[in-house]
């Protein structure tokens, strides 16, 4: 696992590309966004956030999914073999935000997975991640807790990059959320419990020790590579 | 029940070749383990893909997930009314959801037949 703290947006999605790309262990990564910005999932289209303030800083993910804004959360990126995750896409949810739910719950914060009755998946129409649940999602009676998304690769070596965005502090632009702060003050001993928390719930689940560690040379240099030439271009950006 | 004539590869597209023409798709497992489709991506007709390659890209449950394309080639055909219909890929994955046709030109990746690839869906589970 890897402990960062609040990251520039471009460089966090591209460390995340390059542990999906590189990492020869299942890789846990903790961290957050500074500035605080806005990620577009990979399907979105630019021109459909035009009315996003104009200082706001905006990246496109790898993921699937809807757009969040990271302000005050707890993320988490889970780059890994597909075989180490249930093939079916649902269900590999299920299994990590089931291990969330604990994390959550050994601090003081109750949620549940939203259950039936909402869409399977985000529809194009609802460009915010947090703004309809899917039956994995977490949720309290508030809102959406937990903001989840992944790439798969399917080639040669099939892995998964999953992203999860845990809302510590409502953000501004997307007020109808619901954050961990909504229940429990948040304290700096809080995120460090809760850090702890989804470390040993994750690791748990997928049946793995977690040892602390760091990017290696080659996940640096790729990461650096894929920050200036993709997540930081505007082309990039702008790609649909 | 797969057609007998088709060729599989192992991260799930399909392949009918007919003379130098592949037309190429993705599987019932692939999109059953995938579930509700929201976004897709093709190359355009006159793109070239390359076997082992990724060629395109589909959206379900908030995941994104990479096409392989089974031959090397030029896309001669695309089914564009395939993205406004997704819900063909779980009525007629080898039929209506075919995904491009490509004259092959090069390189096929090593592909399966229907038994063979019936043991790899049950060794993913």
């Amino acid at each position: 696992m890897i402990v960062d703290g609040p990251g520039d947006a471009a460089w966090n999605m591209a460390v995340d590309a390059a542990l999906l790309e590189l990492a020869s262990t299942p890789t846990l990564r903790l961290y957050g966004w500074s500035p605080h910005a806005v990620s577009l999932g990979w399907f979105q289209r630019f021109d459909d956030f035009a009315d996003l303030p104009p200082d706001a800083v905006v990246v496109r993910r790898q993921t699937g999914g809807g757009a969040i804004h990271h302000g005050d959360e707890l993320t988490f990126s889970l780059a890994l073999d597909a075989a180490l995750l249930p093939g079916v896409v649902a269900q590999s949810y299920v299994l990590l935000h089931d291990a969330v739910v604990r994390a959550l719950a050994a601090v003081g914060v109750t949620c549940r997975r939203a259950g039936t009755g909402h869409p399977a998946a985000a529809r194009p129409g609802n460009r915010w991640c947090f703004a309809e649940p899917t039956p994995e999602d977490l949720v309290t009676a508030r809102g959406k807790l937990l903001g989840s998304a992944q790439r798969r690769l399917r080639g040669e070596r099939p892995r998964v990059l999953h992203h999860g965005s845990l809302v510590l502090e409502r953000p501004a632009l997307t007020p109808f959320v619901a954050a961990v702060a909504d229940q429990q003050p948040v304290t700096a001993a809080l995120r460090a419990q809760l850090a702890d928390a989804i470390v040993t719930e994750l690791a748990e689940v997928l049946g793995l020790a977690h040892v602390v560690g760091s990017l290696d040379a080659d996940e640096r240099a790729l990461a650096s590579t894929l920050q200036r030439e993709v997540f930081a271009s505007a082309d990039h950006l702008r790609r649909r | 029940m797969r057609p007998s004539d088709l060729k599989f590869q192992k991260s799930h597209e399909w392949l009918k070749l007919e003379g130098d023409i592949a037309t190429v798709g993705i599987t019932d497992f692939a999109v059953s383990h995938l579930s509700d489709l929201v976004f897709l991506d093709l190359p355009n007709k006159g793109a070239s893909v390359t076997a082992g390659e990724s060629f395109g890209e589909i959206e379900s449950v908030k995941a994104v997930s990479s096409l392989y394309a089974p031959v090397t080639g030029e896309v001669v055909e695309v089914n564009s009314d395939l993205g406004d219909n997704l819900e063909w890929l779980s009525e007629e994955p080898f039929g209506k959801a075919w995904m491009i046709k490509v004259k092959v030109t090069g390189a096929t990746a090593e592909l399966m037949d229907g038994a063979a690839y019936d043991a790899h869906c049950k060794a993913e589970g």
